[in-house]
């Protein structure tokens, strides 16, 4: 399948996933390089415009042109790409859209079988299309980023952006279904990705509160707290993934684990299997070794069992753990059956032992020279019989991130059949560089 | 099987997956969103689950009135809407058969999320199905992968966030972190696991064959940091938790605003990306000295003088709504938003235009409320055609048309408790 990828930052990992899975990806440049290329973390060892790990990262396994849309050469040069084309992926705004004559409906008369995919904060239409945007507001907007805090300062987003990606992933899902449609009666159409939207599926249905009538629904933390001061109530966590307070991280030889100590139906038993552990080595107060933390719940409504005891179990199972490190913790986590893991640093990703068996990771090494590694497949695929491991038919091999403009003249000539004079004449035109 | 496709009379109003019949066997969120999707595009979606052991999504909130209840959970509606129901006891071998029939007698599809291992154990490992079915897809997801030393390592999301790096980069500075909202990556898996289940089905049509596909969620999770484990590997730099803040734009943050109805608080996230935006947003809120302050001039400078940058911000919105703030940045083109709460995403028109919230009625509770896709096709809208299942509301049906079974044999497996 051929895919055009007009898309900068914002839509970047789309084309990267048609890629993987084998489409040839055609990234669009403007002749002064894409923004994404300024786009960090930024690299010492590559030359400025090449050095963005981000570029690096998401621009990796497709070919590029460089293209100057400003200019009507340029323009005529892509209406031929769009005719060629099965995708077109854009992360626009309204009026470069206008601009570069790439509406769904110009796309649309070109090719009527084109799918064109929009990524966009708020969605190509509605009150709220022409929004500026970035990460933290789409975050914000999408219901995610306020309930992201334990402690009386504000609400947090995660430290590496998200909301373009979870966009630009599910852009190559809507794709991909009108992609069946298509497959069906021939036409394309328009996919409008919401990144808006696509947040709103972090927030874990919490978005539903108020239209389900669930009254100051949160999972507990600070609003909770607020709350039980105010009324007196108690305020249960039954989730058993309830995973927002420090109270779940613990501090360990090496650095932490994230557990939280789950009661009731869904986490009872989890807990009740960690205890075991903790009695057998003599390492919990006598009575909680005897606690059944299915149970816990009620106890604590019945008065039972106290904020104070539950502070002591905590106070069991910190200084336990600070005995150990955090891959020890995950073996036992493992054998004896409890909700515990490491709190892997970014070098932990790659140093860790389940990745590599998979080999996850992959390294390419780029024009400038430069070493690059990165994640491989997004699924292992198992065609007939055979190993798991490795096993990656459905996928192709990622090559480097491109340098700008790298294959422009191989693109015009497997797309177009330009010749040599037929490429000449368009850089002349300054369509190309 | 045609049974919820009406014949389509227009090439135009065809339904993108209305030949694709997917067995789903997954819980929780991260594989049964990936239903969820195909359902509303079409797909016919089958989900089985036990009335014993009872699903988490369905004790999880939010429920009508706060109220716990395993049939109305807000989650588990938004995750299966548009999918039939089977209710089965997968421990019995009687309850499997009829899993082995479904494969070979209807599903095109077959979507798990059980600890690796266990569908093997059950006799429903791929390689047991494809017995049944040659050109079988099935899409096992999970939080390590299918092999591996940790394949066996089980846990809810929280710990998938913590093991695939997500944990260790929410937070403050001077504070241990203290991750994301939820179980993270229960929320990216599904978007990658729907495009290479289609991806496959794709593939089949073309080809004819069939295979298996192995989504990690931890992996998925680190696709979404690669930038910074490619850093990490050439530097040996990680990523440090730095509140809101952003290498490249300042100010970057969530700031106090005053409290609002219902929420009983208010905050904005501000985001300044260049220097031209700086200079639009000090005169707004500072004017001209502002705006010539060379604290304040470059981002350099500005990222230098954060704290006392921050403190300006804060102190221009803390007596202002956070609709007031979004306003009057938006105005000006600097990106803003309100910090939105359950109330403010219905409230706010953007959402209302592409129609996020969606009521569907419901047997058991009047009105069910899901959410919308989050991409709109222009000429097949995604449509799901029924609420999520309540225990037992298609066992007949399914039976009957999906397995082809007659009276006799459901009555059997009704009285045997099969059907729980």
């Amino acid at each position: 399948y051929r895919v055009l990828d007009l898309s900068d930052e914002r839509g970047l990992l789309a084309g990267h996933m048609f890629a993987q899975l084998g489409a040839d990806v055609i990234q669009i440049e403007p002749l002064a390089g894409s923004s994404a290329r300024a786009v960090g973390p930024f690299a010492d060892d590559a030359p400025a415009g090449d050095n963005s790990f981000f570029w690096s990262t998401y621009a990796a396994g497709k070919r590029d042109l460089a293209c100057d849309l400003t200019s009507e050469a340029g323009r005529q040069l892509l209406k031929r790409l769009i005719q060629s084309a099965d995708f077109l992926i854009e992360s626009a705004d309204a009026q470069q859209r206008i601009d570069w004559d790439i509406t769904p409906a110009a796309t649309a008369a070109l090719n009527p079988a084109l799918i064109h995919v929009s990524i966009t904060a708020f969605g190509s239409a509605g009150p709220k299309a022409d929004y500026a945007a970035s990460d933290l507001t789409i975050w914000a907007a999408g219901g995610p980023l306020l309930p992201s805090r334990d402690s009386t300062r504000s609400p947090l987003r995660i430290s590496a952006p998200q909301s373009w990606l979870n966009a630009a992933a599910d852009a190559a899902g809507g794709a991909l279904i009108a992609h069946f449609a298509r497959v069906q009666n021939g036409r394309g159409q328009h996919v409008d990705v919401s990144a808006q939207q696509a947040a709103a599926l972090c927030t874990m249905s919490a978005s539903l509160a108020v239209p389900v009538g669930h009254p100051d629904y949160s999972i507990p933390g600070l609003a909770a707290e607020k709350k039980k001061s105010k009324d007196g109530k108690k305020d249960l966590d039954l989730s058993g993934s309830g995973s927002r307070t420090r109270r779940s991280k613990w501090q360990v030889k090496d650095g932490m684990v994230e557990m939280h100590i789950g009661i009731g139906p869904a986490g009872g038993r989890f807990t009740n299997n960690l205890f075991q552990w903790l009695a057998s080595e003599n390492a919990c107060d006598a009575d909680i070794a005897n606690w059944d933390f299915i149970t816990v719940p009620q106890r604590i409504l019945a008065n039972e069992i106290t904020e104070a005891d539950m502070e002591r179990a905590r106070n069991n199972v910190a200084s336990f753990f600070a005995r150990f490190t955090k891959n020890e913790l995950l073996e036992q986590a493992m054998t004896r059956r409890f909700l515990c893991a490491p709190i892997a640093t970014t070098q932990d990703l790659l140093d860790s032992k389940q990745l590599n068996a998979r080999e996850f990771f992959t390294t390419v090494t780029e024009a400038s020279g430069a070493t690059r590694t990165l994640p491989g497949n997004f699924a292992a695929v198992v065609i007939k019989d055979g190993a798991t491991n490795g096993a990656s038919r459905g996928f192709v091999a990622l090559t480097p991130a491109p340098t700008l403009g790298q294959h422009t003249d191989g693109i015009l000539r497997d797309w177009l059949a330009l010749n040599d004079s037929d490429i000449d004449q368009l850089r002349t035109q300054g369509a190309i560089a | 099987m045609t049974n919820n496709d009406a014949p389509k009379d227009t090439p135009e109003k065809v339904s993108p997956l209305q030949n694709l019949r997917v067995l789903d066997l997954a819980w929780v969120v991260a594989g049964p969103v990936i239903g969820r999707a195909l359902a509303d595009f079409g797909a016919t979606v089958l989900r089985v689950e036990s009335s014993k052991r009872i699903e988490t999504a369905r004790m999880m909130g939010p429920f009508p009135e706060g109220k716990l209840d395993p049939q109305k959970s807000a989650l588990f509606e938004n995750c299966n809407a548009g999918k039939w129901g089977l209710t089965l006891d997968l421990s019995r071998e009687e309850g499997r058969a009829v899993i082995r029939d479904l494969v070979r007698d209807w599903a095109d599809v077959v979507i798990e999320s059980f600890s690796p291992g266990q569908m093997r154990d059950w006799n429903l490992g791929y390689d047991h199905l494809r017995e049944l079915k040659p050109d079988l897809i099935m899409l096992s997801t999970s939080l390590m992968g299918q092999s591996g030393p940790w394949s066996s390592f089980a846990g809810f999301g929280n710990v998938g966030a913590a093991i695939s790096g997500f944990q260790a980069i929410v937070g403050w500075p001077d504070l241990p972190p203290t991750g994301p909202y939820g179980p993270y990556t229960d929320f990216v898996g599904p978007r990658f696991g729907l495009v290479s289940l289609l991806a496959a089905v794709d593939h089949r049509r073309r080809t004819g064959e069939g295979c298996w596909l192995d989504v990690a969620q931890a992996e998925a999770g680190i696709q979404f940091q690669a930038p910074y484990v490619a850093r990490c590997a050439v530097t040996g730099e990680i990523v440090a938790p730095n509140g809101n803040r952003d290498a490249q734009m300042a100010p970057h943050g969530v700031f106090a605003c005053e409290a609002v109805a219902p929420n009983d608080e208010g905050w904005v996230a501000i985001a300044v990306r260049s220097d031209r935006e700086w200079q639009r947003f000090a005169h707004l809120i500072g004017g001209a000295a502002l705006a010539n302050d060379t604290r304040f001039a470059t981002l350099d400078n500005r990222k230098n003088n954060e704290d006392a940058l921050d403190a300006l911000v804060q102190a221009w919105t803390e007596n202002q709504t956070p609709l007031a703030v979004e306003k009057a940045l938006q105005a000006i083109g600097v990106p803003a938003h309100n910090v939105a709460s359950s109330a403010d995403m219905v409230a706010d028109p953007q959402l209302q235009a592409r129609q996020h919230f969606i009521a569907l009625p419901h047997v058991l509770m009047g009105k069910t409320h899901i959410e919308n896709a989050r991409y709109q096709l222009s000429k097949t809208p995604a449509a799901p055609p029924r609420p999520a299942p309540h225990f037992h509301r298609d066992d007949e049906f399914v039976l009957k048309h999906f397995a082809g079974y007659d009276a006799a044999k459901i009555a059997e497996l009704t009285a045997a408790g099969i059907l729980n």
